[in-house]
């Protein structure tokens, strides 16, 4: 029953007005990164590790987890507009497998969006900042545990769209949990913060591997606050009342 | 006859309002039931509750033989199909589109898209994006997003709501054929009883979340009838015959005119052949529909004046 319900809303994704913030964010971010970076080659230095800094710096902090609430809210607000509710929930399928596939389908774009985050990256760093050679592969591999790390974000703002009908809610929250994440991750919670686990993932402002050695706790971490929001998801599913 | 839909004491209460007060609705097999009251009166939260979107505070329903419970729900939902509120779908894809979603969250092979298109006369429009539908297509889209996958029971919220009187006469055909086109029982509501009179044979009548009246239609037209408007040519003999036969009937606003009480059909036939055979010359004798409102006070207990009256 999930894979109907996955490509109920892969159908939903054809033609979505998302697909524009994944192509416009990225970028603006990169483009902000890459100058930052140039305008401080007196304190950095001109490697791909540095770039990588400053381009995550600003993409983790302030770009990603809004972008994250833009995916949850438009996926939700398809729902709340035109008495969707009763038609999702009438249909027989577990009220949390609409849930995980919109998780799923949330997953993919982010997917798609980080890949879009290399992209750039490399893109910036050859043709703008003009860096000799390439990319090291670790830069890639920190960009898919970034999406792992994602997760916890993605079903957070999920559950939030799902209960508040506002686009700006999650998009705002996303704002404020970005900030949240720098913080919690600075003092030493990031494990236990779902915005940090994310930044941490990426490797965000760090050219040395942050999670080196602690690999298990940080998937742990992933899987147990990912859970726990789908368990809450499915409780509140099954317990209210449907309002389209 | 099997029942379809049956529930006991159903009751859904919000603090401390009933929108929902013990109601014990049944729906008999094959079908078309008419579901009526008045905005506000509970149809879209009872059929809510037989779908299971909204919680009973108390009661059972009954679908399909099967008592609906969080076990069975799902295999339930299979076997039916419902519009509730108002049409649903996404405006920013095609109504194939949309029926596509449907279908994939119904288990329904995808073919079955072009059969319900087809009864729903949308097969011409199926690549028009949805946003881009008048409301009636969007009701029609409605009814075959309820149609896929042929389920044997049909729960329709208010389908003609905000069509023009083309879009209703359509609706209705489409409706009153289920039964036997697709072999479904139809519960479908209205705020209207007329609306609704020209389908359906099941009626159940609802105000402020209490079943008034339930049974065939043609009992509760007997409830429905209301004062007749007699003009007659001349109106000396028609007031004596009136005197005489005891009905309570009140002049008009003009010589010649009188509103009877809302007589049965046989006493009305017999004061007319009596005011033929005395010279009365009658030319006009018009019965007027109730108002939902005014049956709901005929249900409650107001009596129909003038009714045992003898000719």
């Amino acid at each position: 029953m999930l894979l109907r319900c996955i490509r109920a809303e892969n159908q939903k994704l054809h033609g979505a007005p998302i697909w524009l913030v994944f192509l416009v964010v990225p970028l603006i971010s990169c483009l902000y990164g890459s100058y930052n970076f140039l305008q401080n080659l007196g304190l950095l230095s001109f490697t791909w590790y540095n770039l990588w800094t400053q381009h995550t710096l600003f993409y983790t902090l302030f770009f990603f987890a809004p972008m994250v609430g833009v995916y949850a809210a438009y996926l939700w607000r398809l729902e709340h507009l035109g008495h969707n509710w009763n038609l999702i929930m009438a249909a027989p399928v577990p009220p949390v497998d609409l849930f995980i596939a919109k998780f799923l389908a949330v997953a993919k774009v982010t997917l798609f969006t980080q890949g879009w985050v290399f992209v750039l990256y490399v893109v910036c760093g050859k043709l703008w900042a003009g860096l000799p050679g390439w990319p090291p592969l670790q830069v890639a591999v920190w960009l898919v545990r970034g999406v792992v790390g994602s997760f916890a974000i993605i079903a957070l703002e999920l559950l939030i769209a799902m209960l508040i009908r506002s686009f700006a809610v999650p998009v705002l929250f996303g704002l404020a949990g970005g900030v949240s994440g720098m913080l919690m991750a600075s003092k030493g919670f990031g494990m236990v913060w779902p915005f940090a686990l994310m930044q941490m993932g990426m490797n965000s402002n760090k050219s040395e591997d942050v999670l080196a050695g602690s690999g298990g706790v940080f998937w742990a971490a992933c899987l147990i606050w990912t859970g726990l929001l789908f368990a809450a998801a499915a409780a509140l599913l099954r317990a209210r009342d449907v309002r389209a | 006859m099997q029942t379809v839909i049956e529930t006991k004491g159903l009751c859904k209460v919000y603090g401390r309002q009933f929108a929902v007060d013990h109601l014990d609705l049944t729906v008999p097999e094959g079908c078309v039931y008419g579901f009526i009251g008045p905005n506000g009166a509970g149809k879209s939260t009872t059929m809510k509750m037989l779908l299971g979107l909204i919680h009973p505070s108390a009661g059972q329903v009954t679908l399909l033989g099967r008592t609906l419970t969080p076990r069975n729900r799902l295999a339930l939902l299979r076997q039916t199909g419902s519009l509730i509120e108002s049409p649903a779908g996404y405006g920013h894809l095609t109504g194939q589109e949309n029926l596509e979603i449907v279908a994939d969250l119904k288990g329904v092979p995808r073919k079955d898209i072009d059969r319900v298109l087809e009864i729903v006369h949308l097969t011409g429009d199926r690549k028009r994006k949805v946003g881009q539908y008048s409301l009636g297509m969007r009701q029609r889209l409605g009814i075959a997003q309820a149609l896929l996958g042929s389920p044997k029971l049909l729960i329709l919220d208010e389908p003609t709501n905000g069509l023009d009187p083309a879009g209703i006469q359509e609706m209705r055909a489409l409706i009153a054929q289920m039964p036997k086109s697709c072999g479904a029982t139809v519960l479908i509501s209205s705020h209207l009883l007329s609306e609704l009179e020209q389908i359906v044979e099941q009626v159940g009548i609802v105000n402020r979340g209490r079943l008034l009246f339930q049974g065939p239609l043609t009992e509760l037209q007997r409830h429905s009838r209301g004062d007749v408007c007699l003009r007659v040519l001349r109106p000396r003999a028609a007031a004596e015959v009136l005197r005489e036969s005891g009905v309570r009937a009140a002049e008009g606003a003009r010589p010649g005119e009188w509103t009877l009480p809302p007589l049965r059909e046989e006493l009305l036939a017999e004061l007319v052949r009596t005011l033929a055979a005395r010279g009365a010359g009658v030319v006009g004798l018009t019965r007027r529909t109730k108002t939902l409102e005014e049956i709901f006070l005929s249900l409650t207990g107001e009596p129909d004046s003038g009714e045992e009256a003898a000719v």
